[in-house]
């Protein structure tokens, strides 16, 4: 608990002395508050407040946020070596690779909170559904940590931070997209519905966009995103201590 | 303190450490001496808990390194070879980040205390990346003291330093292996004999000598070979030595004439001096070789060399002969 701490607090604070957190945080949040004022306008009383976009928006950005956030985590270490001093440290590898996890979820969750202002911002021009507005958080944030956890494997397999956030961005976008390829192939001939939902639940949308992201808390999707944190970060635990060995 | 035995570490089909075994002593310098890629750093990143062996078994304060990393982590102070380090933190951050993780007491003044130890407390709210290379060293060197440990197993610490910080730096090792268990490596075998105890002499992954710097010197003196310096023409002075009795053979070597006498016990030297006098030359120098770790180590790593060649030889033949 203490090392994973030590880790944690090290690496959160390190995203507020590099301009990379602050470039992520402006770009996001200028992009949003555009968005948003589009949607105001665009709604101009003619729908009640939602405060679900806000948390619906990040989450599709999060493809392209969570590399950027985990590229440096695990590949900086191992190139420049630093990776040898901490792993002869009474620590295991589970616990670094936590703390590093917690560290850039952190800095999402901060990011996320910051977006609370919308729904404020809405309950000044309407009455927007709590209860809503708590399941997408909520939802956001879980995909957030799930998506976090998916891209720092990379960071683990290679020392290339470019490389680690682009094939970040390219599997994030897979899991994304596997709503697209799940109709593609319930519109091939001799395919089964079966199939084609396996496909679809795999993905990232199956579990929020119509369900969590409209404030449904379902137990499935829940399920879904610790699942998919637990077991990225055990495969990135693997292959840290693979790569340690094997070195 | 430190024990190991026959470890062994393959990489693939490269065996990197072949079958050592060697001990190191509590409140002693052990340097493990040998050139770049004898197996040096593999030997001490599996002591480090860094790696696994291969096979074979190394305990340091009674854990074994494997199955109880964890316990021997807690022990053990490593500096490792390029000293990597952040290079965004202060001096003071680094090591409070590190004592952290180690779960340190009074992290800010054991941190205070390491880096007067080390002689970098001026320096210490410096970032790390404005710090020259040997105050890197020596932070690297307060990391693996922060938490006091039984033992301190520091990768080659002299290297890249100027003159002037290895002498610093070699006092300071010398110093902390008065308290500590101290096993350090080098390739460098004027340091190994100024600073050690007692030394470890590995090449090829293997250990070719093992002892007190004056226990080597002493064994492997014995072999009876002598050098002879004459102030006369080369040729004529192989001539002269190689018909002297007791003499096996003589060979040019360094800038002398390195004579081999029939049998170890047989001391060649009175009867080369009388022979070069009656001459009428000028003898310049006549002395045992191998009196120097240099040349010990000159010397071991060529038997070991030979030795291999003979046997890759041996088998070659063996492949041709049916």
């Amino acid at each position: 608990m203490r090392a994973i701490f030590a880790v944690f607090k090290r690496e959160l604070a390190l995203y507020f002395r590099s301009p990379i957190a602050y470039a992520i945080g402006f770009a996001v949040l200028f992009f949003l508050g555009m968005l948003f004022n589009g949607y105001i306008a665009q709604a101009n009383g003619q729908f009640p407040a939602d405060s679900t976009y806000a948390p619906n928006l990040l989450t599709f950005l999060m493809f392209l946020i969570a590399p950027l956030l985990t590229m440096r985590l695990l590949a900086e270490e191992s190139r420049e070596g630093t990776l040898e001093t901490l792993m002869t440290l009474p620590m295991s590898e589970s616990q670094f690779i936590v703390g590093k996890f917690l560290a850039a979820w952190g800095y999402y969750t901060i990011l996320l909170l910051i977006t609370i202002v919308y729904h404020i911002l809405m309950t000044i021009v309407g009455i927007p559904d709590l209860g809503a507005a708590f399941g997408a958080y909520l939802g956001a944030w879980l995909y957030g940590g799930a998506v976090i956890a998916v891209a720092l494997i990379w960071s683990a397999i290679t020392e290339d931070q470019i490389v680690a956030a682009f094939l970040g961005a390219a599997t994030i976008l897979v899991l994304y997209l596997a709503e697209i390829a799940a109709i593609w192939i319930a519109g091939q001939p001799n395919t089964t519905s079966a199939a084609a939902d396996f496909v679809r639940e795999l993905g990232l949308q199956a579990h929020f966009s119509a369900t969590m992201g409209q404030g449904i808390i379902r137990a499935e999707d829940v399920a879904y995103f610790i699942l998919l944190i637990v077991g990225a970060l055990f495969i990135t635990t693997r292959i840290v201590e693979t790569r340690r060995w094997r070195a | 303190m430190i024990e190991v035995e026959n470890l062994t570490k393959r990489y693939g089909n490269v065996t990197a450490v072949d079958a050592i075994t060697f001990s190191a002593k509590h409140g002693q310098v052990t340097g493990f001496l040998g050139p770049n890629g004898a197996g040096k750093t593999t030997t001490m990143r599996v002591l480090t808990g860094y790696m696994p062996p291969t096979s074979g078994k190394a305990q340091i304060a009674g854990y074994d390194v494997f199955d109880q990393s964890m316990e021997v982590r807690k022990r053990v102070g490593y500096l490792p070879e390029n000293v990597p380090l952040y290079r965004d933190m202060t001096a003071r951050g680094y090591l409070m980040y590190i004592g952290e993780i180690r779960g340190v007491k009074n992290r800010g003044a054991r941190a205070d205390e390491v880096l007067e130890r080390v002689g970098l407390i001026d320096r210490a709210y410096s970032r790390i990346r404005t710090l020259s290379k040997g105050m890197r060293q020596r932070v690297g060197l307060a990391q693996a003291l922060i938490h006091d440990p039984a033992v301190l197993i520091l990768d080659e610490p002299t290297i890249g330093l100027d003159p002037i910080q290895v002498l610093e730096l070699r006092d300071l090792v010398r110093e902390l292996g008065k308290e500590h268990t101290l096993l350090f490596s080098t390739h460098i075998l004027s340091e190994a004999e100024q600073v050690c105890d007692n030394v470890v002499i590995i090449n090829r992954g293997k250990i070719v000598a093992n002892g007190s710097p004056s226990e080597l010197r002493t064994t492997l003196a014995q072999g009876g070979r002598v050098l002879v310096r004459v102030d006369a023409d080369t040729d004529a002075a192989l001539t002269l030595v190689r018909e002297l009795p007791g003499v096996d053979h003589a060979v040019v070597e360094m800038d002398g004439i390195a004579v081999t006498p029939k049998s170890a016990d047989f001391d060649p030297r009175p009867s080369i001096a009388r022979a070069v006098i009656e001459k009428g030359w000028n003898l310049i120098e006549l002395r045992p070789l191998a009196v120097n770790l240099e040349e010990i180590f000159l010397e071991l790593t060529r038997r070991q060399e030979t030795a291999v060649d003979e046997v890759a030889a041996e088998e070659e033949e063996m492949e041709v002969a049916p």
